[in-house]
């Protein structure tokens, strides 16, 4: 009786987090069929059967299997690695405003970016393949600077300095972006402002490879540290107090966030609002556990992605607008409301 | 006679330094109450001798081993420790919160047992948050939360129990009855408690051993009734008390009347936070 009732309350969170789980999967799949049927070429979900089948004409083949389908699932990818980065930060920084920016994360992709671009001449073929590489190092050198700069020797990283540090770092590598910016011919500048606002510009399946291992290796990583997550939201003091060596597990999460969110940023291009809005939904909806708010954050993030894209598809048909665009559009009225409830 | 032991101690903030070549001995299964004004260091040295803060020489000893070579964890199945005004995430219940007191004792990926479900229970049952226990613990009132706080500390199945002001902020009622309850179980399960208190009386009451510190520095320590002595009030706190035997338990308490002379200026150039 009396272990039945210790139980209740982890069950009764257990089964919410299993439905919640299980309705955002099934809104995934929806968007996914109706992402299948948008986009410049018209598609019928018919079409889009036949062509799964293969039984589609050559064209249809060529649009859904190396344009739209690397695209949807790179979309889903992106916003679940955005996503999980920010249930991270936000859990090591005690900071329900955290999300990959705070570790300079766009930032440091970016300016990475615009200097790839403003030394490569932009010509058809290679260069264009280094770029999400290039992302990813100016991300985790980013990453890295402003650890070390966050880092006091006897005391280690304290949250707080952190956030303050990256906001710092941030604004200066924002800074020297304009600069650069401003000297880019019509063409650059166009891709790079294109980058920034992040689109899932380069989707084919080369791309989803390349995120894919970062997520299969890293996801099941931070689930088996949901627990220290969970520890470490109730400060310095008590995990330590609670057998966790604060600074070495931080400094592995935040590796682990600087992983998913580089290669995702790599890949996707500056979009922001994910990695903030992903955990704040999921945490709405499966409560404060990591255990579950790690796999729900995936979840909310790749479906957010998805449907802006979709949107960012179909909105201004023929042309795209950059689903980081569409994203911050979703993303602004929500943080408003929730600014407005509490 | 002291299985926890602090040996030449300096403690840092920085470059500054806030106890220096400290030494003491934590008696083991008593209640020590570490007393001292405002800014003397005592909150510092109870996160010292808990490892929660490093020193900058010396070491602290459990078990005749340095507490900070000491795997963490393991130190966590033998010390708990409840900072001052811990925070819980918002949305956590109380039984969730209790739970969290396991980590040290869990593995991996593993969910609670049979047996930290019923250690969860005894800590919710006897800090009494019975009927709160489904409850989100930011709903609660303060004395309330503390207690809960405490079901965690207690969940972790400790010898050593360390508290930072575990009174501060509650009504007296609830002031007493955390008292209470860290003296229950003191007494029935011997385990050897360490706190910071500021009432004086509530110190003298409760614990079989009281440590004075003035500037990092132990002043005097020993039982209630040497420490809580007219010279030594003046000393640490710089007030002028009588001291009186309680009527019904015979131990001492302080009435305090004026400020000693030396304390009065000082009152008057600065007041100097915690």
């Amino acid at each position: 009786m009396k272990s039945m009732q210790a139980g209740t309350m982890e069950h009764r969170r257990k089964i919410r987090a299993a439905q919640v789980m299980a309705v955002l999967g099934a809104l995934i799949l929806a968007a996914f069929l109706i992402s299948m049927n948008t986009g410049f070429i018209k598609l019928s979900p018919w079409d889009v059967m036949k062509t799964l089948v293969g039984a589609g004409t050559e064209k249809q083949e060529l649009v859904l299997f190396d344009f739209r389908l690397p695209r949807i699932v790179l979309s889903v990818l992106v916003g679940a690695g955005l996503a999980v980065s920010g249930a991270i930060l936000q859990g090591v920084s005690r900071n329900a405003l955290a999300d990959p920016g705070l570790l300079g994360i766009s930032a440091g992709a970016g300016l990475a970016v615009i200097l790839f671009i403003s030394f490569y001449p932009m010509t058809e073929g290679a260069p264009v393949y280094l770029l999400p590489l290039c992302a990813f190092a100016g991300a985790s050198l980013t990453a890295a600077v402003i650890y070390s700069l966050a880092f006091r020797k006897g005391q280690g990283v304290a949250p707080t300095r952190l956030i303050l540090v990256g906001i710092a770092v941030s604004a200066g590598i924002s800074a020297a972006m304009i600069v650069l910016t401003i000297k880019l011919n019509p063409e650059k500048f166009q891709f790079v402002s294109v980058w920034l606002a992040g689109s899932i510009w380069g989707a084919n399946w080369h791309f989803v490879m390349a995120l894919l291992p970062w997520l299969m290796i890293l996801l099941p990583y931070v689930m088996v540290k949901a627990r220290v997550l969970d520890i470490l939201r109730l400060g310095e003091p008590l995990a330590i107090g609670l057998g966790t060596s604060t600074e070495r597990e931080r400094i592995r999460l935040l590796a682990a966030a600087v992983g998913l969110a580089g290669a995702s940023v790599a890949v996707g291009g500056g979009i922001g609002f994910v990695g903030l809005i992903g955990p704040h939904l999921a945490r709405r909806l499966v409560g404060p556990h990591h255990q579950y708010l790690i796999p729900a954050s995936a979840l909310a993030g790749g479906l957010l992605l998805i449907v802006a894209d979709t949107l960012a598809r179909w909105i201004l048909q023929p042309s795209e607008i950059p689903v980081g665009i569409v994203v911050a559009i979703i993303g602004a009225p929500y943080f408003i409301y929730l600014l407005m409830k509490t | 006679m002291g299985r926890l032991y602090a040996k030449q101690v300096d403690i840092a903030y920085g470059d500054r330094i806030i106890v220096e070549q400290l030494s003491l001995t934590i008696p083991t299964g008593k209640i020590t109450a570490l007393v001292g004004a405002n800014g003397s260091g005592k909150s510092t040295i109870l996160k010292t001798l808990a490892r929660i803060m490093k020193p900058k020489d010396g070491a602290v000893f459990l078990d005749g081993k340095a507490i900070h070579s000491q795997s963490t964890k393991e130190v966590a199945k033998q010390l708990a420790i409840l900072p001052q005004n811990p925070t819980a995430p918002d949305g956590l219940t109380v039984s969730e919160l209790v739970g969290y007191g396991r980590f040290p004792h869990q593995r991996g990926f593993g969910s609670l047992t049979q047996e930290d479900k019923r250690i969860i229970q005894w800590a919710i049952e006897v800090t009494g948050i019975v009927e709160f226990r489904d409850r989100p613990v930011e709903q609660l009132s303060g004395g309330q939360r503390q207690r809960a706080w405490i079901a965690m500390a207690l969940a972790q199945q400790t010898d050593f129990l360390f508290l930072d002001e575990p009174t501060t902020f509650l009504d007296m009622a609830h002031q007493l009855e955390v008292l209470e309850l860290l003296h229950k179980l003191n007494q029935e399960e011997q385990r050897t408690i360490v706190m910071v208190v500021h009432d004086l009386n509530h110190a003298a009451r409760y614990a079989q051993h009281m440590i004075a510190i003035k500037k990092g520095k132990v002043v005097c320590e020993g039982a209630p009734d040497q420490v809580m002595t007219h010279d030594v009030l003046r000393e640490v706190f710089g007030i002028e008390a009588d001291i009186v035997a309680d009527p019904r338990t015979g131990v001492p308490l302080c009435l305090p009347y004026g400020l000693a002379h030396a304390s009065v200026e000082r009152a008057h150039s600065h007041e100097k936070g915690a």
